[in-house]
């Protein structure tokens, strides 16, 4: 599971597929102060961003990976 | 073009564009007619159909808008005018252009994609509008047409950096698309992931991600539904993109972007006085043209200001535009202005473009746009202008005129027309401001009564529209190239040659004939040598013969050759058939197919076809196992069915093999007892591999019940039957618990066949097909016994009978005395699997003979398989041995 869900914290990490978005929509939904960590995380599907833009975690750590830091992490905070 | 499939997808794709292109002009002269209505339709649904099967999104997107617009015409829906016939054919004749491509490059041209959109756009927006506005017809012109009309002002919010980086990428001669991708809702779940598609888009700029609408609270969000809206900037090649997303290609909107557009400027307002020495030193600097005197400066300034103020951005934006070695003089001008006025126009838009105000300098966009209104700046080497060669040709023809040709009693008619020309062609191709500048010049021309001014904007016009064109216009180029390139491919296309196989057979038979009769050219030489005495006059008739001979055997070979098929003709079918019986019977079976180009004869090829229906049928219903009843026996739950063709000397081989249940020799002999085919103690002295042979026997079924599927009693016996007329043989080799193998043995092509020839009844000559035969012996007299009315002689300590031909044949035999040391000449053959001696006069030699087989009344006659003509004239009789003896 490239997702794992602490008490407090998401950690997202490897490749995401889409078959994440429902239970980190759910943890999101039942945890609202989880804060997410994505360090590890090289590949997001869509649905998993879309939830992610859509609940605006506070964010641990964001992507490092080339492509997600340079375009995706405006997106995921919101700046826009 | 590698695969056959796509050979023949190609050859039949030709013929149906045909047949739907005739179909629709006939339709033309008579809308009214239903049959051909459907031919058309027809044509064009087989060929969407077949054109699935491969990789070709945007001819069999093409196509299905084909399709769907003759379907509303077939339902009435629609009529047929002249426009709608000329927008189909023009898709067609693209079809076609297309098929030639992937007859030569075995893919579609460069662009191909936004071509078919395009196309494909035009001909649903024939459509009659359906009550359901959510359909994909619908959808597509609706989405295509947002195209045209892509507003670019989000441009504005890609971080500055990544917007510079562009820039800079299009100063270097790149041309920049922006695409905008809003994936349908549903795309999830037909496996989109729109992100990471716009992650693989090449050479990316920028890329914006948002909500389609304000996201939902967190609780009614639905993570399943897609409600992105994806933005890029992207300095690619139009196609390359298109290429991309051409699965999705209605959903993206993508439009060429000037780098002007980009530069929009922001940060914070403040007030330094270096920005006022700067500012005199740059204008200074930029009039003497010393660009990289200024570039010097700005980087200089740059460096001593803070990053996040408003100076630095227009700093940062001068310094990009100050990359090129002739930067446009308009647009420095407007950022150094830029540096002091803090919040000045952040637009450095020249006179030639539209200034596009993003949202957060309204206010100051509107002065911005007076500006460039009233100053008419000369226009910047970036106009965003993309001229048709024609548009150009007719531009350049207009100044000719106003350079050479306008004479000054004439002047302010033909001013006149030149600007109504010339608007005519940049209006819609150009920017507004061009358009606007064309009619300011025009103004001052005609005020001034001379050319001159006019003159100088048409210059400007043609001259920035090559610069910029360039790039934009490549696509247009290279399809130019490519219709082309298409054009001089269809000189000569590789045809294929649909012929009536009749045909064939005639021509097989001429050669035939003619093999024949090259061979009364030895028996020709022979007389001229014996009869006439000329030796020379032999010699070089065998010279000749010589040649004929080798002609016509290579002849013989390339029609033998064009009658070839490979086996894959009946084999492709196996794939499916076996997948969906597998799963009727709830078997597992993996098919494995060796050996699919194998050719052989067409008719051999078709003659195969029912009885390895039958075999893989039987093995499916008999032979594997369940996969409950495979691992209760220790196999593998998937059974593995083989079918392999290979050649093998001058047959071709099929064989048959599973790894099921194998037959139960005891089962059979229980069965044939059962069946009442032989009395119970013949069955227990049958070999194991006799009693599996019966299966063959007509009538013979072991299956406990009977399926739909096999099992009736007409499975094996059929098989033989219809192989042995062929001329070929089947064997069955089974194991019990282990597998059965079935082999067909079929001659390579039935066109020729290879008799020896024996001489019986005195003197006639008989041909006995080569395949029967063993050996040859010659036996003494005395060797002969017989056993009550048979005769029978020892070969190698087996038993073989005796058979005498003459008296098979009805012909008196020649008289005996007694001499125990004269010699049979016997000729061992081999029937039914069982060797028997035939008695003969002579042998003589073995050839190969064209055999026909007997017609008219004398087909009735047993024991003949048909008749051959020889060299000399006379006419061998061909026997059926197995009807013989």
């Amino acid at each position: 599971m490239p997702i794992s869900f602490g008490k407090n914290s998401i950690v997202l990490e490897g490749e995401c597929t889409v078959e994440e978005a429902l239970p980190l929509l759910e943890h999101l939904q039942s945890h609202p102060k989880s804060k997410v960590c994505m360090k590890g995380c090289v590949l997001a599907h869509s649905a998993v961003l879309q939830v992610l833009i859509a609940a605006r975690p506070v964010y641990s750590s964001l992507p490092e990976e080339e492509f997600m830091r340079r375009w995706l992490v405006p997106a995921l905070k919101g700046a826009q | 073009m590698t695969t056959p499939l796509l050979i023949r997808f190609v050859a039949e794709a030709r013929e149906l564009l045909q047949l739907a292109s005739s179909g629709l002009l006939a339709l033309e002269k008579n809308p009214g007619d239903e049959a051909v209505v459907n031919n058309v339709f027809r044509s064009v649904h087989t060929l969407k159909g077949s054109s699935g099967l491969f990789e070709f999104v945007a001819l069999t997107k093409l196509v299905h808008a084909g399709e769907d617009v003759l379907s509303a015409v077939r339902a009435g829906q629609l009529s047929l005018t002249s426009e709608l016939v000329d927008l189909l054919l023009d898709a067609l004749d693209r079809i076609g252009a297309w098929i030639d491509d992937i007859e030569h490059k075995g893919r579609l041209s460069d662009g191909a994609d936004g071509v078919s959109r395009d196309m494909t756009a035009a001909l649903r927006g024939w459509l009659p509008a359906l009550p359901d506005a959510s359909g994909p017809a619908q959808e597509a012109p609706r989405r295509a047409a947002a195209v045209e009309i892509l507003d670019v002002d989000w441009l504005a919010r890609i971080d500055e950096a990544a917007r510079l980086e562009a820039f800079r990428a299009c100063a270097q001669g790149h041309a920049l698309l922006a695409i905008e991708y809003v994936p349908v809702e549903d795309c999830f779940f037909s496996g989109e992931d729109p992100v990471n598609l716009m992650r693989q888009i090449p050479a990316l700029h920028g890329l914006l991600l948002e909500g389609t609408e304000p996201w939902p609270d967190l609780d009614t969000l639905d993570p399943y539904r897609c409600a992105l809206r994806l933005r890029a900037i992207s300095a690619a090649p139009q196609t390359s993109v298109e290429e991309l997303f051409r699965y999705v290609i209605e959903q993206v909107a993508i439009t060429p972007v000037a780098a002007h557009q980009l530069a929009v400027l922001a940060g914070e307002a403040d007030d330094n006085p270096v920005y006022e020495d700067f500012v005199e030193e740059a204008r200074d600097l930029s009039a003497k043209g010393d660009w990289s005197g200024l570039k010097n400066r700005t980087q200089a300034l740059l460096n001593l200001t803070g990053s996040t103020l408003f100076a630095a951005s227009a700093l940062r934006w001068l310094d990009a535009l100050l990359d090129v070695p002739a930067p446009d003089p308009s647009q420095v001008a407007v950022l150094i202005a830029a540096v002091i006025d803090g919040e000045a126009p952040p637009l450095p838009a020249p006179a030639s473009t539209v200034v596009s105000a993003s949202g957060r300098q309204e206010r100051t966009a509107v002065e911005a746009g007076a500006t460039v209104k009233s100053q008419s700046f000369p226009s910047s080497a970036n106009p965003a202008s993309h001229l048709s060669p024609i548009g150009r040709e007719i531009l350049e023809a207009q100044r000719f005129i106003l350079e050479s040709l306008l004479k000054p009693e004439m002047f302010p008619g033909q001013i006149g027309s030149i600007r109504r020309t010339v608007a005519n062609v940049i209006s819609g191709v150009m920017e507004k401001a061009d358009c606007a500048a064309w009619s300011a010049a025009c103004d001052a021309s005609e005020a001034a009564g001379t050319g001159t001014a006019a003159l100088a904007e048409l210059n400007r016009i043609l001259g920035s529209g090559a610069e910029v064109g360039a790039e934009v216009g490549a696509t247009e180029i290279a399809q130019a190239d490519a219709s082309a390139t298409v054009h001089d491919q269809r000189q000569a296309p590789a045809r294929i040659l649909k012929v009536d196989q009749a045909k064939i057979d005639t021509l097989m038979n001429l050669i035939g004939e003619m093999v024949v009769s090259k061979n009364t050219l030895p028996f020709l030489a022979r007389r001229a040598e014996n009869v006439h005495g000329s030796r020379e006059m032999a010699r070089e008739i065998k010279d000749i013969y010589a040649v004929i001979d080798r002609l016509s055997q290579e002849m013989q070979a390339a029609i033998m050759a064009v009658r070839m098929l490979p086996v894959s003709e009946v084999l492709d079918r196996f794939p499916r058939l076996v997948r969906d019986v597998a799963r009727k019977l709830g078997k597992r079976v993996e098919l494995v197919i060796e050996g699919e180009d194998t050719a052989a004869d067409k008719n051999i090829v078709e003659v195969l076809s029912d009885p390895l229906l039958h075999i893989v049928r039987n093995s499916l219903d008999h032979g594997i196992e369940t996969p409950e009843q495979r691992e209760a026996a220790g196999k593998n739950p998937d059974s593995i069915l083989i079918i392999r063709a290979f050649q093998e000397g001058d047959q071709v081989v099929i064989e048959v093999q599973d790894d099921g249940c194998g037959i139960d020799p005891a089962k059979i002999r229980a069965a044939a007892v059962a069946k009442g085919l032989m009395d119970a103690e013949r069955a227990a002295r049958l070999s194991d591999q006799e009693a599996i042979n019966l299966v063959f026997a007509a009538g013979f079924s072991t299956a406990a019940s009977v399926s739909d599927l096999s099992g009736r009693g007409v499975g094996m016996d059929v098989v033989v039957t219809t192989v042995e007329k062929a001329g070929g043989s089947v064997a069955l080799n089974s194991v019990k618990g282990v597998g059965t193998t079935v082999r067909i043995s079929l001659p390579l092509s039935m066109a020729v066949t290879r008799v020896m020839m024996v001489e019986a009844g005195g003197g006639m000559l008989f041909g006995i097909p080569m395949e029967h035969i063993a050996e040859t012996v010659r036996i003494p007299r005395s060797r002969v016994k017989k056993i009550k009315q048979s005769e029978s002689f020892v070969l190698r300590d087996t038993i073989v009978p005796l058979l005498r031909l003459d008296a098979l044949l009805g012909v008196p035999q020649p008289l005996w005395f007694g001499d125990a040391d004269q010699e049979e000449a016997v000729l061992v053959v081999k029937i039914n699997g069982a060797l028997t001696g035939l008695v003969v006069d002579h042998f003589r030699e073995g050839m190969d003979i064209i055999l026909k087989p007997f017609d008219g009344i004398l087909s009735g006659i047993g024991g003949y398989a048909g008749t051959a003509l020889l060299g000399d004239g006379r006419v061998l009789l061909v026997l059926n041995l197995k009807e013989l003896v």
